[in-house]
């Protein structure tokens, strides 16, 4: 069976062309016109020596036969075929498909797989019959290719496990009279119920060839989610235990936005894996759906309903509702302990024969009652039904509690009429401190707070089985908090109020724990509660319609037709099936979710039948494999060392040594090029390297103690050197006239060097110069933004005089850089601004030029302060912008001789160019100080001075 | 595609020499030297009162720029401000010394010439010596015909040549006088520095020559493309070029500046230097030889 086959076999006859093209590739070069030359020795002047050899070297010429052979083979268009073969003729082709869930992610190449065996069928001419194991009408009766083909692509893989067993009774039924060809099964590689009897079953039919096509795929699914106290935890299984695996995990909301992710991860060697999705309690209320993320199949997702989310709350209270003082409401720290982990609920009115009943309809979670003694008598059957439907009612004493006579049904313990006081005036005994809870309460894990006493509360008659509904007791052991369980719900009382009055309990942080640890143990939807209408008790079976229903990709759907009410038994869901697959049943309002796993379920791997001989193949992606485009992408590799050979045995990669090597040796040649390739490829890496750090410690340090003036390497050679001279007068002038004695000046390249150094930055336009990278812009936006001033120096104004409007190349440059600057508005320098003040007194702002103005950052306008001396900017202009050249003012020459004119050529001019910079270099680094310096004479006079 | 060039077998003298009266007839009488004929003992017809070398005052003239100053006539310059020159009378011995290459790169033709450079060199030294036999001059042709001043001189060294076919190397011209001139006609494709010290001791004699060289098109716009493999036919060593066109430029700069370097050099010598090209009607280069032998310079290339 060669899985080698020729599209266009005809053109390989090309093949024995090589010997021709062999004899033609030795004739290379071609003979050249002979011609006679009288002038022979001037030519052989002037013609360099481009001699080739008559013949190429063996080597080359294998190389180029090896080129055509392989342009000659991908015309003939080979395609390799792993997959090919044929059924067997003897009878129809049985194929078994596994369209269960976990073949929902590689399902289009499973229908490639059956496709390609259907296709085999046609060619050899034999009904086909097609079994999906997942579907509900299922037809093995073999039909024509073209039938199957049909149903094949009408299949769709289905959210529940295959139905082995009821596929092989109709498979059976249909070849009860024939015998298979070729039994082909395309399973998803999990075992199921009785599916190896299945097998067996087919397999009894007799095929003449039985092929087990399984795909590569490890199918995963999350078999349990649980909304934990501080974390989501999710629990999967896997079907191949091999190495560890780290998988995403997806929270959805209930409208399918991912809200949260997660880490799924298995042991090697373990089939069964945990994740945990670490986020606020808040958020994890909202989640609808766990999915892992990258699988798409039914079993990668996990809905979750009612009973992990977020609880209802109706609180009710015996007080009078004052709201004048909150404070002393029994309710108010409940209020504030629950707030954030579950919705409230207020009664309406303070009614509470109304109330309650109103509060009921709303399907609590919890009902928390503050000291209520008694409730109306028609209140308590709903109640008590409630309860025991999964309602959890809290209780807190209190005065009204505490002097009920009558016997309340509501209370977890008998008590004892009246109120137990410690500590008071007419006791012994101390208030009393909390006992540490009991790790296996309910309560274990929350720290028993030291200072929390008890003054006060009511006790509880001693019973046979009050300990073990003692949830939380005091020190010297009375309970402080007492439960019993009711039918499904449960009833749990502290022994003292919801206010500070008994105890100091509510303003512990204890309390909030508890009383959340409480409300997670109620059940999130009472079932059977008068809201969703069915008013059935738990135990009997009810049905619940579809609502949303999972796809096999995993997606929550609309509800097919095909979908039919689930029931519930004692209220535990069905395993999913083709009738109830999994999804959310129930209405809008409340739902259970049908999971396709549950806890504790595993993924086990197919078995079987030993006995028969199974040709296991996997599954392949596609049918054929071209090699067309890589015979062509080998010949023109090929084709590339041929060239980069031909060209240095012409002498084009210089040295005679490598030619002279290439002549004597290929492989030496290629190796050698390969090399230095590899070389020069390798060459830059270190030489970047050494430049980014090139910022070390030392030039750090060198940069912080002195200040630096720095221009902008702008690239254009005379501007830099301009620049460079310019920032050096200029600090000259400075550590002459003034207390700042600046370091040699820096020239910065933008896109590179560290810019936090510098005070200012003088940036001459250099329209020649390349324009800087968006990546320098940013860096200079970032530095002006962080403080730094950039003097933008057009050097224009000479060449702007005449024109009106002409805009200078330098200014268009300007205009590009600053398009892609996070500029603010700029204004003229007025009058009083602090550059005309800060060291020197200033009117105008020559450089080499006199007349052009210098724009600076645009100050909020004083409203109408004009007796001010100076207007008080905060902070300094990041930007200003000027066509003076002034950098070409302060350009000296090594022995401080001025190096340019100034124009006109004024020495006083120059002089004054040096203050501008002065001005500047001040203004840059003290800020609004000169602007505060100059109320000095006013703040003097205040004081009387 | 067939070659472009092709040595060719030598001329047949007989023909050459049909060809050649053809030429001459169309050249008019040639009155070289009238005046220098007329102050020698050797016959000719009237002479040309000419300014030239010769020891006889002719006449004074202004100096130019550019002249040799040891020319200058101090005694007359003393006279007035001008600056003077002694011109003397043109005399000289009156023998004609023609030459023609005889070399294999001579016998070339490309396709786009009319002839060899051989043949036409040929019909050149032959049309010249029938023009200036005409005229009456005396004609030679080194180590093949002694001076002659017969009219049928262009007969003679027709015949002559034929007898002497296996002269290949360049002649010494020991037997050409002082105030003979010589008529080199070749391709002179060897450096200028060879052809000059070929061309100095004949010139140190006081001769005066006059170069023709003729050249084919080929040679001197080089229209050769693609993979040639060039033959020199004088020594056979082969050359081959990949692709041909790539180095037309610099081979027509090398033979140009090598025939600019030979026209210089002539020049110092007072030599003229002519070039003709195959694809050219010779009677072109018989009237610019004519017009040079005439001492008119005006014909053609300029002269020293």
């Amino acid at each position: 069976m060669l899985p080698l086959a020729f599209g266009a076999p005809a053109v390989l006859f090309g093949l024995l062309a090589l010997p021709v093209i062999w004899w033609l590739l030795r004739l290379t070069p071609p003979r050249p016109r002979s011609e006679v030359f009288p002038p022979l020795r001037i030519l052989a002047a002037v013609l360099k020596k481009e001699e080739t050899p008559a013949q190429s070297p063996w080597w080359l010429t294998v190389l180029r036969i090896v080129m055509a052979a392989l342009v000659i083979l991908a015309l003939a268009d080979p395609v390799l075929d792993p997959t090919s073969g044929t059924v067997s003729s003897r009878g129809p082709l049985a194929l078994v498909v596994d369209n269960s869930w976990s073949t929902a992610p590689d399902w289009q190449r499973r229908v490639a797989a059956a496709d390609r065996l259907i296709d085999q069928a046609a060619d050899t001419d034999v009904p086909v019959s097609l079994t999906f194991t997942a579907s509900r009408d299922n037809d093995p009766t073999p039909t024509s290719a073209a039938n199957a083909r049909e149903r094949l692509r009408a299949a769709r893989p289905q959210p529940i496990p295959p139905a082995r067993e009821r596929a092989a009774a109709r498979f059976t039924e249909a070849f009860s009279g024939t015998a298979p060809g070729t039994l082909a099964f395309i399973a998803d590689g999990i075992a199921s119920n009785g599916g190896e009897q299945a097998f067996s079953r087919m397999i009894a039919t007799g095929p003449a060839d039985i092929r087990l096509i399984e795909g590569d795929g490890n199918p995963v699914a999350i078999t349990d989610a649980d909304n934990g106290a501080d974390r989501f935890t999710v629990s999967a299984t896997r079907l191949d235990t091999d190495g560890a695996e780290n998988l995403g995990l997806d929270a959805y909301d209930a409208k399918g936005r991912s809200i949260a992710t997660g880490r799924l991860h298995f042991d090697a060697g373990s089939a069964t894996g945990s994740g945990a999705i670490d986020v606020p309690f808040e958020l994890r209320n909202d989640f609808a759906r766990i999915g892992i993320a990258s699988v798409a199949s039914a079993g990668a997702s996990y809905l979750l309903d009612d009973s992990d989310r977020r609880r209802r709350v109706a609180l009710v209270s015996g007080a009078p509702s004052d709201n004048a003082q909150e404070l002393l409401s029994p309710l108010h720290y409940i209020e504030q302990a629950l707030q954030p982990y579950a919705d409230l609920l207020k009664p309406e009115d303070s009614d509470l024969a109304q109330a309650i009943p109103n509060l009921l309809k709303r399907n609590p979670s919890v009902i928390v009652m503050a000291d209520i003694g008694t409730l109306p008598e028609d209140v308590y059957p709903a109640l008590e039904k409630w309860i025991r439907n999964g309602g959890t009612l809290l209780r807190f004493a209190g005065p009204r509690l505490a002097g009920t006579t009558a016997k309340d049904p509501l209370v977890p313990v008998q008590l004892r009429a009246g109120e137990r006081a410690l500590g008071g005036t007419m006791s012994w005994s101390e208030p009393q401190h909390l006992a540490a809870f009991s790790g296996s309460g309910p309560f274990a894990g929350i720290q028993a707070p030291q200072n929390v006493t008890v003054s006060r509360q009511v006790l509880a008659q001693p019973s046979p089985d009050l300990e073990e509904r003692t949830w939380a007791s005091l020190a010297d052991g009375t309970p402080l908090v007492t439960a019993k369980t009711e039918g499904e719900g449960r009833i749990v009382l502290f022994h003292v109020t919801a206010t500070p009055t008994w105890s100091n309990l509510p303003l512990s942080g204890a309390f909030v724990e508890m009383l959340r640890k409480t409300i997670a143990l109620s059940k999130a939807s009472p079932t059977g509660g008068t809201d969703n209408g069915s008013g059935v008790d738990a135990g009997a079976p009810q049905s619940l319609p579809p609502y949303r229903l999972l796809s096999a990709e995993g997606i929550l759907v609309e509800p097919s037709g095909d979908a039919r009410p689930v029931t519930l038994r004692k209220g535990a869901l069905p395993r999913p099936t083709l009738d109830n697959p999994p999804g959310l049943y129930g209405t809008q309002d409340g739902f259970r979710a049908l999971n396709l796993m549950r806890a504790g379920d595993t993924l086990e791997p197919l078995a079987m039948p030993e006995a028969a001989d199974i040709t296991r193949t996997p599954l392949v992606d596609t049918a054929a494999r071209a090699l067309k485009p890589w015979l062509f992408a080998l010949a023109m590799l090929l084709l590339l060392v041929d060239s980069v050979i031909v060209l240095v045995m012409g002498g084009a990669l210089s040295t005679a040594r490598l030619a002279r090597a290439g002549r004597s040796t290929g492989a030496a040649l290629l190796l050698a090029c390969l090399g230095a390739g590899l070389c020069g490829l390798g060459a830059p890496r270190p030489a970047f390297a050494q430049e980014d750090t090139g910022s070390d410690a030392s030039t750090i340090l060198d940069k912080i103690d002195t200040t630096h003036l720095a221009y902008v390497v702008t690239g254009d050679e005379a501007v830099d050197r301009i620049s460079r001279a310019g920032l050096e007068g200029l600090s000259r002038f400075l550590t002459n006239h003034t207390a700042l004695e600046p370091g040699p000046p820096d020239g910065v390249h933008i896109d590179s060097d560290p810019l936090a150094f510098y005070p200012l930055i003088y940036w001459p336009m250099a329209p020649d110069a390349a324009m800087p990278s968006d990546a320098a812009v940013g860096r200079i936006d970032a530095y002006m933004k962080n403080g730094g001033t950039v003097l933008f120096d057009t050097r224009d104004q000479l060449g702007s005089l005449g024109g009106d409007g002409a805009v200078t190349p330098q200014t268009q440059r300007l205009r590009a850089i600053l398009a892609n600057l996070d500029v603010p508005p700029l204004e003229p320098v007025p009058d009083d601004d602090v550059l005309t003040k800060a060291f020197y007194i200033l009117r105008s702002f020559p450089g080499r030029y006199a007349g052009g103005r210098m724009w600076v950052e645009a100050t909020p306008d004083d409203e109408g302060r004009a007796d001010r001396p100076v207007r008080a900017g905060d902070g300094v202009s990041s930007i200003v912008i000027t066509g003076n050249d002034l950098a070409g003012a302060w350009a000296v020459n090594g022995d401080g001789s001025p190096l340019l004119p100034t124009v006109p050529n004024d020495p006083r001019q120059r002089e004054l160019a040096y203050r501008v910079g002065v001005n500047l270099v001040m203004y840059t680094l003290t800020g609004n100080y000169k602007a505060d310096q100059v109320h000095i004479p006013a703040l003097l006079e205040r004081l009387g001075q | 595609m067939a070659s472009l060039g092709r040595s060719v077998s030598r001329t047949a003298n007989t023909e050459a020499l049909a060809r050649a009266r053809q030429r001459a007839a169309l050249v008019p009488d040639c009155l070289v030297e009238a005046s220098r004929i007329a102050h020698t003992a050797v016959s000719g017809w009237h002479g040309r009162r000419r300014r030239g070398t010769g020891e006889n005052f002719w006449q004074f003239r202004p100096y130019t720029v550019g002249e040799s100053v040891a020319r200058i006539d101090w005694r007359r310059s003393a006279r007035d401000d001008h600056t003077y020159l002694r011109d003397r009378e043109w005399e000289a011995a009156h023998t004609l010394w023609l030459w023609s290459d005889p070399s294999p790169s001579m016998l070339f033709k490309s396709d786009l010439a009319r002839a060899s450079k051989e043949a036409r060199a040929l019909v050149l030294q032959l049309a010249l010596a029938e023009v200036l036999a005409r005229s009456g001059e005396r004609i030679a042709s080194p180590a093949i015909m002694e001076p002659t001043a017969q009219r049928n001189a262009a007969e003679r060294l027709a015949g002559a040549l034929v007898q002497a076919q296996d002269t290949a190397a360049f002649p010494d011209f020991l037997d050409a006088g002082r105030y003979s001139e010589v008529v080199l006609v070749g391709d002179f494709l060897d450096e200028p520095e060879v052809t000059m010290e070929r061309l100095a001791p004949i010139a140190r004699r006081g001769i005066r020559g006059h170069v023709v060289e003729v050249c084919d098109p080929a040679e001197e716009v080089f229209p050769y493309a693609g993979r040639t493999e060039f033959r020199d036919p004088e020594t056979g060593s082969r050359l081959t070029a990949g692709r041909a066109e790539t180095v037309a430029e610099d081979y027509r700069r090398a033979y140009l500046a090598r025939r600019e370097t030979l026209a210089g050099r002539l020049q110092r010598l007072g030599w003229t230097f002519l070039t003709h090209r195959t694809d050219r009607p010779a009677s072109e280069a018989l009237i610019a030889v004519h017009m040079r032998l005439s001492g008119d310079p005006a014909g053609g290339r300029r002269s020293a």
